[in-house]
């Protein structure tokens, strides 16, 4: 088991990650909590030893992704809660941002995972693949699409490279 | 275009409130992390553990050391039981179905700790692609002392972390027996009875070599419901199943959710499962440790300690 020294201080370097990987699975700031709380317990309990920081990041990015499939395929869960429905956009969010958001949240979930970690986490496919532990080529596939869904939902004057 | 997705995905971060939520729960959970921070004090009294074992075998008491407490079975297709004992080795590992014996022949985790048996397992070439094939593994622990299976649950869970449909249950020791009766592991014997309750032709022995998988399939076909509100085998009361959670939101969720399952169970006798009673079992180990330990008391637990595991009236999932 982890020492509280070691578990306090990957919380505050992992808990916006988990946070955002929660707010693009799930829907509710409850099971937004269970996750969370789920992810760091495990962190706690887990004998794995890190071999840098981005392998940290990683198990963290991985385990939050599975926890969050995991509720998401319980029948009752699944039985209860529209998978479809946007999160709601932060107070903060500029006007500008609000048709992304709109756009981004509402990809197919897959899809939002690669948005994710290609746009902001910076990683590259074969990284998001071994992460993910998908196909090289499906995650590339993940990303093409996701780039004409946007297109198609925002027009054709963004970037996406 | 990246700047506006660094920018929307930016704006989401963890509020302190949640940090500080997280932290109590985990100081709880944990007991104050006291289990680190006793690590080495805890060495010398393992080592007189070993000592006033050896002294025992060497005085001819060999079943100190050999009497299982726990086992821990674990169903995918195969089916295996690992019993443990006292000192968290693995004492014994068996095969319950003919995939499980093969299995078992191979497996070299006697003597290991059940951790490392449990990740050796998961390494093992066959578990391996069974799981990377999208298989169901459900891990059942049982014994007589309740915490001791909670704890080993919790350990297994932290184990098993990284793989996706997994699913952990605690049973009490009765229904390990009645299912050792019917040569099932006790994962397929929960299996085993929600499958009756759906199809009273289904016997033990096609349960046995059924992968988790299609026992999960088959009850979803059989459900009445078309199979999105039934789960493979029985659930806890509020559907709460295969992850953490507060007690105020698996309130909350029971309060949301209509849970068909509990109904059902609720309304259900030893008669209605065909003379076997339902089974105890514990949709998630963290929801066992707070209604056992009482580590948070002010949230109720999910179920009252006293029917869930000394009774195997109280059915689950």
């Amino acid at each position: 088991m982890r020492s509280e020294q070691e578990t306090v201080k990957a919380i505050e370097r992992y808990a916006d990650t988990v946070r955002r990987l929660c707010v693009i699975h799930l829907k509710n700031d409850a099971d937004t909590e269970d996750i969370f709380q789920t992810v760091f317990l495990k962190y706690v309990l887990s004998s794995v030893s890190f071999e840098n920081d981005e392998h940290e990041k990683a198990w963290f990015i991985r385990v939050t992704i599975n926890a969050c499939k995991d509720l998401l395929r319980s029948f009752f869960r699944g039985h209860t809660v529209s998978l479809d429905e946007v999160p709601e956009q932060p107070a903060e969010l500029p006007p500008d941002y609000r048709d992304v958001w709109d756009a981004v949240f509402s990809l197919p979930q897959n899809y939002r995972d690669v948005v994710y970690l290609h746009y902001f986490e910076d990683y590259t496919a074969p990284q998001i693949s071994r992460i993910l532990g998908k196909n090289v080529n499906t995650v590339y596939t993940l990303l093409t699409r996701s780039k004409r869904m946007l297109r198609e939902k925002l027009g054709g004057e963004y970037d996406y490279e | 275009m990246n700047d506006k997705f660094k920018e929307i995905f930016g704006q989401i971060r963890a509020e302190e409130e949640l940090k500080n939520r997280t932290r109590l729960f985990l100081a709880g959970k944990t007991r104050g992390y006291a289990r680190a921070g006793t690590e080495k004090r805890r060495r010398p009294v393992y080592a007189a553990y070993a000592a006033a074992c050896l002294l025992s075998v060497l005085l001819g008491g060999r079943w100190l050391y050999f009497a299982p407490i726990a086992e821990i079975s674990i169903d995918i297709n195969p089916s295996i039981e690992l019993r443990v004992n006292r000192f968290d080795q693995v004492i014994s590992v068996d095969g319950l179905n003919g995939d499980g014996q093969a299995l078992a022949q191979g497996l070299d985790v006697k003597y290991r700790t059940y951790t490392a048996a449990i990740e050796k397992i998961l390494h093992h070439d066959r578990i391996a692609a069974l799981l990377s094939n999208d298989e169901v593994m459900a891990i059942t622990v049982s014994g007589s002392d309740e915490l001791r299976s909670v704890r080993i649950l919790s350990e297994v869970e932290a184990c098993t972390a990284e793989h996706r449909n997994t699913y952990y249950y605690v049973a009490p020791p009765e229904d390990a027996a009645a299912a050792h009766e019917l040569g099932l592991s006790c994962g397929k014997y929960r299996a085993f009875l929600e499958l009756r309750r759906l199809d009273p032709d289904i016997t033990p022995e096609a349960v046995g070599e059924m992968t988790m998988r299609e026992i999960w399939e088959l009850a979803g076909r059989l459900s009445p419901d078309g199979g999105n509100g039934l789960p493979p085998y029985g659930s806890q009361e509020n559907g709460h199943h295969g992850h953490h959670g507060r007690g105020g939101n698996a309130n909350k969720r029971r309060r949301r959710m209509p849970s068909p399952a509990l109904a059902r169970y609720s309304s259900s006798s030893a008669e209605d499962s065909g003379g076997f009673p339902p089974i105890f079992i514990s949709c998630h180990f963290s929801l066992v440790m707070r209604s056992c330990r009482g580590l948070d008391p002010s949230k109720g637990p999910t179920y009252p300690r006293s029917s869930s595991w000394s009774t195997s009236r109280a059915a689950r999932e």
